[in-house]
């Protein structure tokens, strides 16, 4: 793992205890239920951990890019569905954090401070992995907006209290009229509609979000008129890591619990132990997750010291998600008829969603093919007359 | 090879389809939700001469042999894969009968597993690594009244709802896995209780549970093969097994790929329909390809089942290819449908939950390569 500072390592340590005691226990149940509980939050509020990544000087805890992976691994590591919860928060925030205004930090940050969460509006039927083909308007209207339209898929939607939502100012430029607003739960107009159920992540909240009429003061807008589309993608370049992260907490668990399943099975190595092939799988598992979490980290660190990281974005969110997906495939293999009756199999079909939200690894391949692809910039300025 | 249908293969493969799409479809969602066996199917099933269709006429089977078989899972796997379960585990039982049995065996077991008024159900796994060495692994002792059954057989699916059970148990403690034997045991056995069925990730509708044998005594007749035959029934019938999981997890990822391509010409993104873009093409293109080999090496192990050949390596080939590429299948599927394709209103959530079990119950995860690996340095 990479080298970590003495508070970087007590904060993944408070989170992991925190897993170890608060979500592990129910994640089980949570998973069943197929329903998000409120009072999961209850034991976190006390942390301000969905405040991680809001500045101290709007009382949050500030955390930097790597400490805020370190914990979101942890928390993807107990469920990943109370995880998505956690990091859905986050992404909302981070729109605010890329395009507000102070006083739109302070509307946005405080609700995050006292516990409470958010959402990011962004998905519509229509348009998914093209992001700009949404139809929900925001009109303006003197000095109001008039939002009507609808999203769709949106984490933490029944409970959150404040929204960032994208809609389109100028419907006739397309994505060029995208723009990006704050919305606060219980404008009127503003109703939940279908709540989905799926494969996985059972525990977080997943809902329709409807908009009729609903009237927003102009001071909700976030940057420019026009400016939606580059704050989405500067919005998702930031918290791609956090699914990274999640992931990669499901491949850990899925190592561990196999590791635990080959130990009871052989439970005196001088006696006997697995066979190579299933020994090797595991080395395998390992090195994969070391490496994915060197590129994860590795791009936090780029954040962190405000270099350029898109790509890495795009490259552990790809990465950390296919091996999420791999290493929960074949824990589930390995342990059997154990891990197709057991907590491992919940791990297998959370790890999918990582491979399809935030962008899928389709879209991913994308933006990492286009940076592949381009000229490559000589690393020495070429010299004329040179040798 | 045998995916060149004799005429007959391929109307039984037919009919099957035609079954699946009358009697499977219209109950495979609520089965998927609410894990009630399906007493009413399964006899349909019956009624369809499918329980009994490799087994020979003159026990009343359809001696249909191993090609129809495969055929016929892999037709009811497209609509529910928990049925198709249910039929594997009644006919590996039935086939252990047909090939271990004694003459009287046969007579007294076959035609009911035949005509489907027996259920039947193969029990072989233990918690513990392999059977025979756990610490509440199935022991059988000879006394003067019998055998006398005790212990527990794990994860034994038709647990509860079948009639009888082979059951292999070890009879020499000291030799553990080595000392195996098989016997038939009626469910209504004294001492016999069914644990409580475990909450598998798929394929619900066929229970899945541990036998809990508390000094069962059974006659000296019961013994399926001889005293030393255990580890050999164990090995052939698995094989026998993984060819008819084979052909579930190809029905699976068959139905899917149908599924996801449809599903991709109707899904508009960037203007236009997803399945014009490469990259999903390529996952379909994929999909569809594993599926069909995978079909071609079970037909190939069928058949050689069929003809009396030797057919574990086929068949434990097929078994190492799809458990790299059979779970594959719905995650890219799924891939293909994207925030939908997640969603359980839609079809394919079902597959991936029943895809991931139809590769790995019935063998540990390295004995493929082991088969493989022994006929090559042989």
């Amino acid at each position: 793992m990479t080298l970590l500072s003495a508070e970087q390592k007590q904060v993944k340590q408070t989170a992991k205890d925190f897993v170890a005691k608060e979500i592990i226990p129910i994640a089980a149940k949570l998973d069943k239920a197929g329903v998000f509980h409120p009072q999961v939050l209850d034991a976190a509020r006390e942390s301000k951990i969905f405040a991680m990544a809001v500045p101290r000087e709007f009382g949050g805890l500030d955390y930097d890019a790597l400490t805020q992976a370190l914990v979101l691994e942890e928390w993807g590591y107990g469920c990943a569905g109370v995880g998505t919860t956690l990091a859905a928060s986050v992404l909302s925030m981070d729109s605010v954090l890329v395009a507000g205004t102070e006083a739109q930090k302070k509307m946005f940050f405080e609700p995050m401070v006292r516990g409470e969460i958010g959402s990011f509006g962004l998905t519509e039927p229509s348009a998914g992995s093209d992001a700009g083909n949404g139809k929900t308007t925001a009109l303006k209207d003197g000095d109001e907006y008039v939002l009507n339209g609808s999203k769709c898929w949106i984490t933490n939607g029944q409970f959150s209290t404040v929204f960032v939502i994208y809609a389109l100012t100028d419907p006739t430029k397309g994505m060029k009229g995208l723009s990006a607003f704050i919305v606060e739960k219980g404008a009127p107009g503003f109703t939940i509609g279908t709540v989905d159920h799926k494969l996985g992540i059972r525990s977080s909240n997943t809902v329709e979000l409807l908009f009729k009429d609903v009237r927003i003061p102009v001071s909700n807008l976030l940057g420019k008129e026009g400016e939606g589309m580059k704050i989405a993608m500067m919005t998702l370049d930031l918290a791609r890591p956090a699914i990274a992260s999640l992931a990669l907490g499901i491949a850990q668990r899925a190592l561990d619990e196999c590791v635990k399943h080959v130990q009871q099975n052989y439970p005196d190595p001088k006696v006997a132990q697995p066979g190579q092939t299933l020994q090797f799988k595991l080395a395998d598992m390992r090195i994969q997750i070391e490496a994915a979490r060197e590129l994860l980290h590795h791009t936090m660190n780029l954040r962190d010291a405000g270099l350029p990281f898109s790509v890495e974005s795009a490259m552990t969110k790809t990465s950390c998600a296919d091996l999420a997906m791999k290493v929960t495939t074949e824990a589930v293999q390995l342990m059997g008829a154990y891990g197709y009756t057991s907590e491992l199999s919940k791990l297998m079909r959370d790890a999918k969603i990582m491979q399809i939200y935030e962008g899928t690894n389709q879209i991913q391949r994308l933006v990492i093919s286009r940076a592949v692809l381009a000229p490559a910039k000589p690393a020495v300025a070429v010299q004329k007359g040179g040798n | 090879m045998s995916i060149h249908l004799t005429e007959e293969q391929a109307l039984i493969g037919q009919s099957a389809r035609e079954f699946a799409k009358e009697y499977l479809d219209p109950i495979a969602v609520e089965l998927d939700h609410s894990s009630q066996y399906p007493t009413a199917v399964v006899k349909a099933l019956a009624d369809h001469d499918f329980l009994g269709l490799f087994l020979p006429s003159e026990f009343g089977g359809a001696e249909a042999g191993f090609v129809s078989l495969v055929e016929v899972i892999e037709n009811l796997s497209r609509s529910s894969a928990a049925v198709a379960s249910i039929l594997i585990n009644h006919s590996i039982a039935a086939y252990a009968i047909q090939r271990w049995g004694k003459a009287d065996q046969k007579k007294a077991y076959l035609p009911a597993l035949a005509a489907g008024k027996t259920l039947g159900a193969f029990a072989v796994f233990e918690h513990g690594p392999t059977p025979g060495v756990g610490p509440d692994a199935l022991q059988a002792t000879q006394q003067p009244e019998g055998w006398v059954l005790k212990g527990t057989k794990a994860f034994v699916r038709n647990a509860g709802v079948a009639d009888l059970y082979v059951v292999l148990a070890c009879t020499d403690p000291a030799a553990g896995g080595k000392a195996m034997a098989a016997f038939i045991i009626d469910a209504k056995a004294s001492g016999l209780t069914v644990g409580a069925p475990f909450d598998t990730m798929g394929l619900k509708g066929c229970p899945v549970a541990d036998l809990v044998f508390d000094n069962v005594i059974v006659p000296a007749t019961a013994m399926l093969g001889g005293l030393t035959e255990g580890q050999a029934i164990i090995t052939e019938t698995l094989a026998v097994a993984s060819i008819a999981e084979a052909a579930q997890t190809v029905g699976i990822g068959q139905a899917a790929v149908e599924h996801a391509a449809a599903y991709a010409k109707t899904r508009v993104q960037f203007g236009r329909p997803v399945s014009t873009l490469q990259a999903i093409q390529t996952l379909l293109a994929e999909t569809a390809t594993d599926c069909h080999l995978a079909r071609l090496g079970l037909h190939e192990a069928a058949l050689l089942l069929e003809q009396g050949k030797p057919f574990q390596v086929e068949a434990a080939m097929v078994q190492q290819f799809l458990a790299r590429f059979g779970a594959k299948m719905l995650v890219d599927t799924v891939q293909v449908e994207g925030g939908f394709g997640y969603s359980e209103f839609m079809p394919l959530p079902r597959l991936f939950r029943d895809i991931a079990g139809t590769t790995l119950l019935e063998a540990p995860a390295d004995y493929p390569d082991q088969t493989i690996a022994t006929a090559l340095l042989a």
